[in-house]
């Protein structure tokens, strides 16, 4: 045994005690106000940022020419947008969600096709057949949900290899031949048609469904739970979250919505081709990313990708009219694209230098 | 030494576990009592994770029987564990850093209106008195997670454990990543956890810490239990030896 006298551990307990007892202000609950806290998060948000560079691009193009603004060009342009858009909305839960659907357009191009075939040969009442692929897209994704989360397969490869698949089931089911449709009836004023004959019912839908899936994505515990289980997986499944499902609702969401723009597409052309969506997925893809949605999962927002694809629609549109040819297009969407993600990736870099700096200032800085 | 019948909230008797060709858990039994801190302690491979997981309804056990207050359960999955009042802070903190403060705090039990719509304005004043009894400091209940400091996710983290009102609340390595000032909270904040009437599991490698916040002590070793003591009937010396192994030392 020791005689040096030694410190017992209840003094030193003791004595630590008496150390750290909190003082004055330490342990305040908020320091922020509501005020400071509201202001920090507009000042970060990429829905403004995309705003202000969608607002900047529209302007541009309103002074390059006056075709722009014109309300013809302008309802054609929103008309266009709004397949993509109607999709962009499902993909937006799904690429929040973690996953992927790279088959959306060989979906799409299918869905139309079997459509095209139920009202146009088989004469079903189109408003049924539209109810059948609804069900038809429903149980599509259904398959990908329970490919990707009970069996495994990563979304991308399953959802590459359904868009081959898809695609071929479109011609096979067509007999490589657009089917057309007597164009009478509820269904086609109800889509292709417009309000008091001026207002496009295809912007209703496009408004619908960008209300509907915004609110239900933002406010809503199951689109809580998107953002969960698209931030971190393990950490939504320990807290109870069945990630399982909700990747398979997300899944069943965009092929849900890609059998609503089928039937549309009918009902605005009076035809079924089924060429229908190729190239669908890069637009679709496209308007999300460009609107802010993180490809790892986690971040975005259903208007946040709307107003990609606005973008996206206003750069076909506005080119075209400046004289450019269609091909031009998608490589201006190609580097729209790309600069968007460079540009995010810059300034997540930055944001966290700014926050190592803030934070070894506030911590004292050099003392 | 109390004269009174410690009250067992939960009995876990032959739990084992197997992954592969690794045995992590061997025939461990354990009481969780009524108003006390269990400290579990062991080297790494003990099982401390397992044994926990499995309280949590993150694995199931190969063989063994729980019971609660004298019921035989099956802890099915981290839901059924809350629904049975076990609450987890897990040692990767399991929090989503693209989510706010609220959000995490509430994660998988958001409360609602209408039952789907979220009840934002309950959710942030919820998290207000949450963080306020934690005598931390947060910048808002809006700002992004993964833009707090160690020490402040560790108290979310616990927060969202304290705030679910379990009787018993599962820790996993809570001050292994925190400063002195920030494990001496975390210790204050399981004081007064027992305070409250909640039982409190602890999972540590850290001697001091142990010793200072727990009323038991049970040790691992290589998946099997070594023994369970009383913190004032023993000291760090004879811990260590359960945990090495007697005749190592």
């Amino acid at each position: 045994m020791s005689d040096v006298p030694q410190t017992s551990s209840q003094d030193y307990e003791d004595a630590e005690n008496a150390a750290l007892a909190p003082h004055d202000g330490e342990g305040e609950g908020f320091t922020q106000t509501a005020r400071q806290a509201f202001v920090s998060r507009v000042l970060q948000s990429r829905n403004l940022a995309t705003f202000v560079a969608g607002s900047a691009l529209f302007a541009a193009f309103s002074f390059a020419t006056p075709l722009f603004l014109s309300s013809g060009s302008l309802l054609n342009m929103m008309r266009n947008v709004s397949f993509t858009a109607i999709v962009a909305v499902g993909m937006t839960y799904l690429l929040i969600a973690g996953e992927i659907d790279l088959s959306v357009g060989s979906v799409y191009g299918f869905l139309t096709v079997v459509m095209g075939v139920l009202v146009g040969r088989l004469h079903f009442e189109p408003w049924l057949a539209m109810f059948a692929i609804i069900l038809l897209g429903l149980f599509v994704g259904l398959i990908n949900g329970l490919l990707v989360t009970r069996v495994g397969i990563p979304a991308f490869i399953v959802t590459l290899a359904l868009l081959a698949a898809y695609r071929s089931l479109a011609i096979v089911v067509s007999n490589q031949l657009p089917i057309n449709v007597d164009p009478h009836g509820s269904f086609y004023d109800l889509t292709g048609g417009y309000i008091q004959g001026v207002f496009p019912w295809l912007i209703v839908w496009l408004l619908g469904a960008v209300l509907v899936g915004g609110l239900v994505l933002s406010q809503t515990k199951f689109g809580y739970h998107v953002y969960a289980t698209g931030g971190n997986a393990e950490a939504a499944r320990n807290s109870g979250v069945d990630v399982r499902r909700v990747k398979t609702i997300c899944f069943m969401i965009v092929s849900g919505l890609c059998a609503i723009v089928a039937a549309l597409l009918i009902g605005y052309l009076h035809i079924a081709a089924p060429i229908t969506g190729t190239g669908f997925e890069f637009r679709v893809i496209g308007a999300v990313v460009v609107g802010g949605v993180a490809l790892r999962g986690g971040r975005g927002s259903v208007f946040g990708a709307f107003m990609g694809a606005c973008i996206i629609g206003m750069i076909s549109s506005g080119l075209v009219l400046l004289g450019f040819s269609q091909y031009w297009t998608d490589i201006a969407t190609g580097a729209l694209i790309m600069g968007v993600g460079a540009l995010d990736i810059l300034a997540s870099r930055a944001g966290a230098a700014g926050l190592k700096v803030f934070s070894w200032r506030k911590a004292g800085g050099l003392q | 030494m109390s004269a009174e019948a410690a009250k067992i909230l939960l009995k876990a008797e032959g739990l084992s576990k197997t992954f592969g060709h690794v045995r992590a858990l061997r025939d461990v039994s354990l009481e969780i009592h009524d108003s006390d801190i269990l400290a579990i302690v062991g080297d790494n491979g003990a099982g401390k994770s397992t044994l926990t997981k499995i309280l949590s309804g993150v694995h199931q056990p190969d063989s063994g029987e729980i019971e609660l207050m004298g019921r035989p359960v099956r802890i099915a999955n981290p839901r059924k564990a809350r629904e049975l009042g076990i609450a987890t802070v897990f040692q990767n903190l399991a929090l989503v850093d693209c989510r706010d403060v609220a959000a995490n705090l509430f994660l998988g039990r958001e409360p609602t209106r209408w039952r789907f719509v979220v009840d934002r304005r309950k959710m942030l004043d919820d998290a207000r008195r949450v963080i306020s009894r934690l005598r931390v400091s947060i910048p808002s209940a809006t700002v992004e997670v993964g833009q707090l400091s160690g020490g402040q996710r560790q108290s979310i983290a616990i927060g969202r454990a304290a705030s679910q009102q379990a009787r018993i609340i599962i820790m996993d390595e809570p001050t292994a990543a925190l400063g002195v000032k920030e494990s001496h909270k975390v210790l204050d904040l399981i004081r007064q956890l027992k305070a409250a009437g909640a039982a409190v599991v602890v999972i540590s490698h850290n001697m001091r810490h142990v010793f200072s916040v727990a009323d038991r002590i049970l040790v691992l070793r290589r998946g099997q239990l070594v023994g369970v003591r009383r913190k004032q009937e023993t000291a760090p010396d004879e811990i260590v030896r359960m945990i090495v192994g007697a005749d190592a030392l």
